[in-house]
């Protein structure tokens, strides 16, 4: 049981981050709710679902992981950029191209659960006198190595100043010769990126389904709001927090519990405590 | 005060007058004739029930969410609560206490409006995508509260409640009471919009604190502005119930705060008569989807979520608005203005 217990907490615990960490990002950088986060997911999770028996495994994960960048941009192009100054603009519009994901998948596909996607990588590897699943193993590699990378990436490399630059004071950062916009379609990209590279790894231990998109976006949200918007070191910490809890609700009191987790988190936090645990708006 | 309130009542039918002589009032009885004119023109229960009527309730719930998210600034995600907890009390007063549908309606309204300030309360400061997600929160918790049955002995719980009898068997009595349930519905939202309260709303809506700076209680009005479009979408969600004979957890599904949204946006955001025509459009296309063979196998949400895109992008307005508006230059032309 408690084996279980962990492997859900852990999976899940790096997952969530992956996700919390783009929606985020995106929120520091533009100020932008991106509801349209879990519309990512869904739609890289579908593309790879349809596509990976024919195409292959590798490729398929490269073709949705380019096609979902792009396709961050294009919507931070077409609908976030010209909406940005209409504060409801924004809110429906992201919505709407959210909804949109969700009915176009099952346009193109169909409305039913499914949950028979084989792992990445079969079998499992012995480490430590523990057999521990080779998808389990993949996912943690994976998700470190992102972390990691992005928060190198955010803190010495040019785009990452030019990144904490325009989250901190996007007039300033204007005046100085950076282009806020650029750098906001940017970043929109990357937390597609992140938001595709989470479905890639989640989806065969849990399921594609069309209302998936909202309870990832809930999710997000909730860890965002838990961790603090717009910090990378509480969007991995509050992903563990709420992963680790739901999985133990989940094994220890009742799986229906679980799904109320980060929905209270979400409640609980916003009238108590609206700046999250790690606080406003810097970035780590 | 008695000369004035006569003065103000002698002028009413020169107001009327003056007012069906615009475009707008023009074509707002027109549209008040043709509706009465469909019952006679079709009894049938299908076409009057799930073109018609089932239109004038939409346009009620997303009347008052545009009351609450147009007017007053409050983007509200999870509007289906009112909707579905009022279909609950007023199913539950008819069917489990006997009590006539006007009186249950107005008991699933006031107690909706009771959730619309147990929401009101912990939302007031959040802005924007924040009161989004968390009203949307909200809905869910309430959503996965009656389909998982922690209160499944209370309300029918899963199952929900059936065997809710109509307004009227007749689907023609159905449609009127209906219809006139919608227009005095609607004359009360746009007085309230028109009035002083809802230029208040507007402006806590441009501008909250400068508002606040004003010396306006935002708080007060907040909380009135969703007690008031809860009770409103309460009416809708009883009529809901009715229509269709039973209440179960689905009312609260994301889904039909979604509907809401979708009508109103369409019709044209803050601008109350907007929802109306989009409940219309969006019902109407809705069956003509499901009964011409070519669409048979798109779902008309698909369609609509198209529309909504471009509409939020390039229509603030809404498309109906603006097409509206063609109209009426074009009316203006043939007048030879």
């Amino acid at each position: 049981m408690i084996e279980e217990f962990l492997v859900l907490g852990l999976i899940q615990g790096f997952i969530y981050a992956l996700l919390a960490m783009g929606f985020s990002l995106v929120y520091g950088v533009g100020g932008v709710l991106n509801l349209s986060h879990g519309g990512f997911y869904l739609l890289t999770a579908y593309v790879f679902f349809w596509n990976y028996t024919s195409l292959g495994v590798v490729n398929t994960i490269i073709i949705s992981l380019i096609m979902i960048t792009i396709i961050g941009g294009l919507a931070y192009l077409f609908l976030i950029k010209p909406l940005e100054h209409t504060p409801i603009g924004v809110v429906i519009g992201t919505f709407a191209l959210a909804f949109f994901i969700e009915q176009f998948v099952q346009f193109a596909g169909d409305a039913k659960i499914h949950s028979d996607i084989p792992p990445l990588i079969e079998g499992s590897i012995e480490f430590l006198g523990f057999e521990i699943d080779a998808h389990l193993l993949l996912i943690i590699i994976v998700s470190l190595t992102v972390i990691v990378s992005l928060t190198i990436f955010i803190n010495k490399s040019k785009l990452g100043k030019s990144i904490r630059a325009v989250s901190q004071d996007r007039e300033a950062a204007t005046l100085m010769g950076i282009n806020a916009d650029r750098i906001l379609l940017y970043t929109v990209m990357i937390s597609a990126f992140l938001a595709g590279i989470a479905a890639i790894l989640y989806i065969p231990k849990d399921i594609v389904a069309p209302h998936k998109g909202w309870s990832i976006l809930i999710n997000s949200f909730a860890v965002v709001v838990l961790g603090g918007m717009g910090s990378l070191l509480g969007s991995v910490a509050g992903s563990f927090i709420i992963a680790f809890v739901g999985s133990y609700c989940n094994f220890y009191i009742d799986p229906s519990v679980s799904y109320l987790v980060p929905i209270i988190i979400i409640v609980v936090m916003l009238i108590f405590r609206p700046q999250g645990l790690f606080g406003k708006k810097e970035l780590l | 005060m008695f000369k004035e309130v006569r003065k103000k009542v002698e002028s009413f039918p020169g107001y009327l007058k003056s007012w069906v002589g615009t475009f707008k009032g023009g074509l707002t009885i027109f549209c008040l004739i043709i509706l009465l004119i469909i019952p006679l023109l079709t009894q049938n229960a299908y076409y009057l029930g799930e073109f018609f009527t089932l239109a004038m309730i939409y346009a009620i719930f997303a009347a008052s969410w545009d009351l609450l998210a147009g007017i007053a600034g409050q983007v509200s995600f999870g509007h289906a609560i009112f909707f579905a907890i009022s279909g609950y009390i007023s199913s539950a007063f008819i069917v489990y206490f006997g009590f006539h549908w006007i009186i249950a309606l107005f008991i699933g309204s006031i107690i909706a409006v009771v959730f619309g300030l147990l929401i009101a309360v912990p939302c007031l400061r959040l802005k924007g995508p924040y009161l989004a997600l968390g009203t949307m929160s909200f809905g869910l918790i309430l959503f996965l509260l009656f389909t998982m049955g922690g209160l499944s002995e209370i309300l029918g719980g899963s199952g929900g409640i059936s065997k809710v009898p109509p307004i009227s068997l007749n689907p023609v009595i159905e449609y009127i009471i209906t219809l006139f349930i919608m227009v005095i519905v609607f004359i009360i939202i746009i007085a309230i919009a028109k009035s002083n309260f809802g230029t208040i709303l507007k402006s806590i809506r441009d501008d909250e604190r400068g508002s606040d700076a004003s010396g306006i209680n935002t708080t007060k009005y907040k909380i009135f502005a969703f007690m008031i479009s809860g009770f409103f979408a309460g009416i809708a969600g009883a009529l809901f119930a009715m229509h269709y004979r039973g209440v179960n957890p689905a009312f609260f599904q994301p889904l039909y705060s979604f509907y809401a949204i979708v009508i109103a946006a369409l019709g044209g955001i803050a601008t109350i008569r907007g929802s109306a025509l989009g409940a219309f459009f969006f019902v109407i296309v809705t069956r003509i989807f499901e009964n011409i063979e070519f669409f048979a196998d798109v779902e008309p949400l698909f369609f609509f979520s198209i529309i909504l895109i471009f509409t939020i992008r390039f229509a603030e307005r809404g498309i109906i608005t603006p097409a509206i508006e063609q109209l009426k230059d074009l009316w203006d032309l043939v007048l030879g203005k």
